[in-house]
Parts: structure tokens; C-alpha cells; sequence
């Protein structure tokens, strides 16, 4: 190797290792990064389209989170997860910015005959749910607390998914019967997928909670995300997406 | 002056992409004591997931073997119009993102699949079945024992098998008493990396199979799915796979270092495996 091909290889190294560690670090001013739940994959983008963002199930972001994920702002589809990193002192006082409720999803051609949250106890239906950490996993499972039909109806669950949007991914595929999802989720979906509705009485409380996380570089801007969220006209582009008025209407 | 700069170089930047790559094993390790890691291992959700890996690798592997080695066998000693596109085929899930294998498996084999109504005929749902984690598992590691067995049936030495033949040995013969043989090491080195690619197999099980506990959870699902619950499962689980990769990948090593001794190689060929 001569020394002029040298000093270029290791020029061109050089520069390499400071692409990577300028991807690592670098950040451009006032974008900031949202981790936030599945369910709320379309809903943000429209909130801000100006932000990075990562969706997936609470739970995991959580997770990822405690590991030391550069995110900003985290926004989970209960209130649990939240006020769990707040008590480790990672993350703001969560909020509550939404709430959703679960309905029960089945291919349009419905192949097992599903009409009812008890048709789900049928043997050999293929439900699909989602994992017990994932909000919306121990949500279904207090439904079906709630009906009474825990045993007869978990007998039946073919997989257990990482997050909502996975779950709703094999009933749309038509590969499960029936799943449990949120109504917003149902709503993206609505050619290939039926509702069936879970009766009021048996939904749990869904609230969706947000807190800036600690460790960001810019809680000026991800505060400002949270006020854009709870603002009127996020909570109009929430309420259009199907989710429901962050607090309850008084009746 | 000159050379010696340069080798203090290389030396550099081989001890840096060393560390690179050692630095996440000792990590996983390094993370909890070898007791609690050892603890974590009677976790039923750890112990379910390794007897679904290993009961779908071995089923797997084993319908890889029975298929792949008469096919590899065909490609090495064939050529045919499309010899091209059939090794192009063999070779493709090698390159495919995993999670395009599922999509894939999916679109072959699903419910609403190209072969799914036929199958439904029969009564065979394939989806959530653990049989669907086998398939995943076949079709994503497949590619490294074919390979692998192609380029070992192309080094044996014609003259051999040509020698068999005038000795009167038919082509089965020929095949089970001395291709296989002179094939041998190179079929296990292929056999071995397909085992430890198979039994990390993810994006195509989890699209294709889906995840439950028992059923279709194999190691690799189940770390995923534990991540945000148990990171001390997770950790034993990992350090499970890294430990298997490592034993492989060893055992690899020091048995194609023995093969390649040229007094152990006369034992496949004039041994009693070959006269008897």
C-alpha cells in the first residue's frame, strides 16, 4: 500500500466514524422526538407533522426509555406507564390528553360467525390480542374480566402481539378471526375490517397520558408539543380521528 | 519507518472493530451475575421458549437436510437450462429481509394465501401453528446449509467417483459410500450455521406465526416480548443464544481443523464406512 492510498483510507474511515457519531448525536434545532403508542400512529403526524416519531406499544417504549432512549416527549396509552417513569423521576407529571375505547375487530368476510364479544368463546375461533404488558393487552383482559368470560374466551387466543397496530395487521390480513383493538384503530382500517361493538358497561377507563421525558436536550420544545396536543385544535384533530374529549363530559 | 507506522495502524483499527464486536457479548454477561442469569433459566416463560426453539429447529433443520442435500446435489453436478435462477432461488431468503420472508410466507401460505384455500380444503390452517414457526424457520435458514452443500459436492474429486463407478459401485452407492463422505465436512459446517441462523430467526416467525407462550414463543420472540417486563430474562435468554452461536461457531472451528489433517481424511475414504 503506498502512502498516499494510506492516508486516504484512513481519511475515508475517518470520515465514516464521524458520519456515525454525528448521527448519533447530531439533532436539528427544534425537532424533537416523539415516542409515542401505536394507536396514535396517524393521529400525531396531523397534530405536528414537524417531528420525528417512533411508534409502538407503550410498554416497549417505556422500556426503552428506562434504557436511555433519546426521546423528548412520551406518550402511552394509559396513564400507568407514565407516572411509573415519573416516579423514577424520568419523565414529567404525566397528563391525561385523550381517551379511546376497545371494540372487538373481524375480517370483513368474518369466517367464524362473530357478532358478539361472547362469540369469541366459540371453540376454535383464532383470537388474536395483544401482550399483557401492552396497554391495550390488559385492557382486553379487564373486558373479558368484566363479561365474565376471561376463561372461556383466552382459551382461544392464537397470539399474543407486541402492540395494537399488530393485532389489527393480522385481522385486516384476514389471517385471525377476531381481535381486540381501539375504536381509532378499527377506524383506519374500514374496508377490510367489522366492528363489533363491547357493550359500555364492560369498558375499562382508557386514558392516554404524556410527560416530557427528563433527560431531553429540548424541554422547551416538547413542552411545547404537549400544550399543541391539549390545545383546541389538537384536540379537534383528536376528536376526528375517533378519539375521545380528554375529560369526560359531565352530564 | 514507513511499514512500521502502517502495521501499528492495522493493529489499531483491527483491535477497535474487535472490541466493536466483543463489547455487546460481554455486555449481555456483564449485565447480572451468571447466578441470577442461571436463576432466570427455570423462568417457565424461558424454559417454554427454548423447547419451542429447539423442537422447531430440529424439525426444521432435519426437513432442510432431507430436501436440501439431494437439491444441493443436482446443482453441484447438473447444469441445466435455469441452473442460474434455481441457485438464484435457493440462495434468495440468504438476502431477504426478514420481514419480507413473512409477508411472503404469508402471501403463500396464509388463509387468503396463494395456497390457502387449497390447504383449507385439506383442513390445514398454518398461521399461529407451530408448524408455521418450522416453515419460517426452514425457509429463512435454509439457504446457509445449501450453500454450503453445493460448494461441497462441487470439490469432490470426479476422478473418485469415476473410480467407484469402474469398480463397479452403482450411483447410489457411489453417493452414500463416497460423495457423502468426501461431502461430509462441508455438509456439517452448513448444517451448523443454518441451526444458529434458524434458532434466531424473528421477523418472518413473528409476521407469519405469530407469538403465544408454548406454541409458536420461540427464544428470540420471547426476548422481545419481555424486553419492557423481565430485562433479566431477556438477559438470560440472550446469553442462552450467545452461548449456543459461540458453540457452533466453535465446534465448527475445531472440527474442520481435524477434518483438513490429511491422516484423518484417508479414514473417511479407506475406512470401514467406505469398504464395508
Amino acid at each position: 500500500m503506498s502512502r498516499g492510498r494510506a492516508i486516504s483510507a484512513v481519511a475515508a474511515l475517518t470520515i465514516a466514524l464521524s458520519l456515525v457519531a454525528g448521527q448519533a448525536s447530531a439533532r436539528s434545532s427544534a425537532q424533537i422526538t416523539v415516542y409515542a403508542a401505536a394507536s396514535l400512529t396517524d393521529v400525531f403526524p396531523k397534530i405536528d407533522p414537524a417531528q420525528k416519531y417512533q411508534f409502538g406499544g407503550s410498554n416497549t417504549l417505556a422500556a426503552q426509555i428506562t434504557q436511555g432512549a433519546p426521546a423528548d416527549v412520551f406518550a402511552s396509552a394509559n396513564t400507568t406507564l407514565p407516572q411509573q417513569l415519573f416516579s423514577k423521576g424520568l419523565c414529567s407529571k404525566p397528563v391525561v390528553f385523550t381517551r379511546n375505547t376497545l371494540v372487538v375487530v373481524v375480517p370483513k368476510a368474518n369466517p367464524a360467525g362473530i357478532r358478539s364479544v361472547y362469540n369469541l368463546a366459540k371453540p376454535g375461533v383464532k383470537l388474536v390480542v395483544a401482550g399483557p404488558g401492552v396497554p391495550v393487552g390488559s385492557y382486553t383482559l379487564q373486558i373479558l374480566k368484566n363479561m365474565n368470560l376471561s376463561g372461556s374466551v383466552l382459551r382461544n387466543v392464537v397470539s399474543r402481539e407486541t402492540d395494537v397496530r399488530e393485532v389489527l395487521a393480522k385481522v385486516a390480513l384476514g389471517e385471525a378471526d377476531a381481535g381486540f383493538v381501539y375504536s381509532t384503530d378499527a377506524k383506519t382500517v374500514a374496508g377490510k375490517v367489522t366492528v363489533v361493538k363491547v357493550p359500555a358497561w364492560a369498558q375499562p377507563k382508557v386514558q392516554y397520558g404524556i410527560c416530557v421525558v427528563t433527560k431531553s436536550g429540548d424541554k422547551t420544545d416538547a413542552q411545547m408539543f404537549v400544550k399543541k396536543v391539549v390545545s383546541k385544535r389538537g384536540q379537534a384533530r383528536m376528536l376526528q380521528y375517533g378519539f375521545l374529549p380528554r375529560v369526560k363530559k359531565k352530564r | 519507518m514507513k511499514r512500521t507506522l502502517l502495521s501499528c495502524l492495522i493493529t489499531a483499527v483491527a483491535i477497535v472493530t474487535l472490541l466493536f464486536l466483543a463489547l455487546p457479548v460481554i455486555a449481555i454477561f456483564a449485565h447480572t451475575t451468571p447466578a441470577h442469569l442461571v436463576d432466570q433459566l427455570s423462568n417457565p416463560v424461558v424454559r417454554d421458549a427454548f423447547v419451542v426453539s429447539l423442537k422447531t429447529s430440529v424439525i426444521a433443520q432435519a426437513l432442510i437436510v432431507l430436501f436440501g442435500t439431494p437439491t444441493a446435489y443436482l446443482l453441484a453436478t447438473r447444469r441445466f437450462p435455469g441452473h442460474a435462477v434455481a441457485v438464484t432461488l435457493v440462495e434468495l431468503p440468504l438476502v431477504l429481509p426478514p420481514a419480507v420472508a413473512g409477508i411472503a410466507l404469508l402471501a403463500a401460505f396464509g388463509r387468503l394465501g396463494l395456497l390457502g384455500s387449497t390447504l383449507d380444503a385439506l383442513g390445514i390452517t398454518l398461521p399461529f401453528t407451530q408448524t408455521a414457526v418450522t416453515i419460517a424457520v426452514a425457509y429463512v435458514a435454509s439457504p446457509l446449509y445449501v450453500r454450503q452443500a453445493i460448494a461441497a459436492f462441487e470439490a469432490t474429486d470426479p476422478n473418485l467417483t469415476a473410480a467407484s463407478r469402474t469398480l463397479g459401485a452403482g450411483p447410489t452407492r457411489t453417493f452414500f459410500r463416497v460423495v457423502l463422505p468426501l461431502a461430509q465436512g462441508g455438509l456439517i459446517a452448513g448444517l451448523a450455521l443454518s441451526f444458529a441462523r434458524g434458532l434466531g430467526e424473528f421477523g418472518a416467525t413473528i409476521m407469519f406465526a405469530g407469538s403465544l407462550q408454548r406454541v409458536t414463543q420461540t427464544l428470540p420472540l420471547a426476548i422481545y416480548a419481555e424486553f419492557d417486563q423481565n430485562f433479566d430474562a431477556t438477559l438470560a435468554m440472550s446469553g442462552v443464544l450467545v452461548l449456543i452461536s459461540v458453540a457452533l461457531l466453535l465446534g465448527l472451528r475445531i472440527g474442520l481443523t481435524w477434518q483438513r489433517s490429511p491422516s484423518k481424511r484417508s479414514l473417511y475414504l479407506f475406512g470401514p464406512s467406505a469398504s464395508g
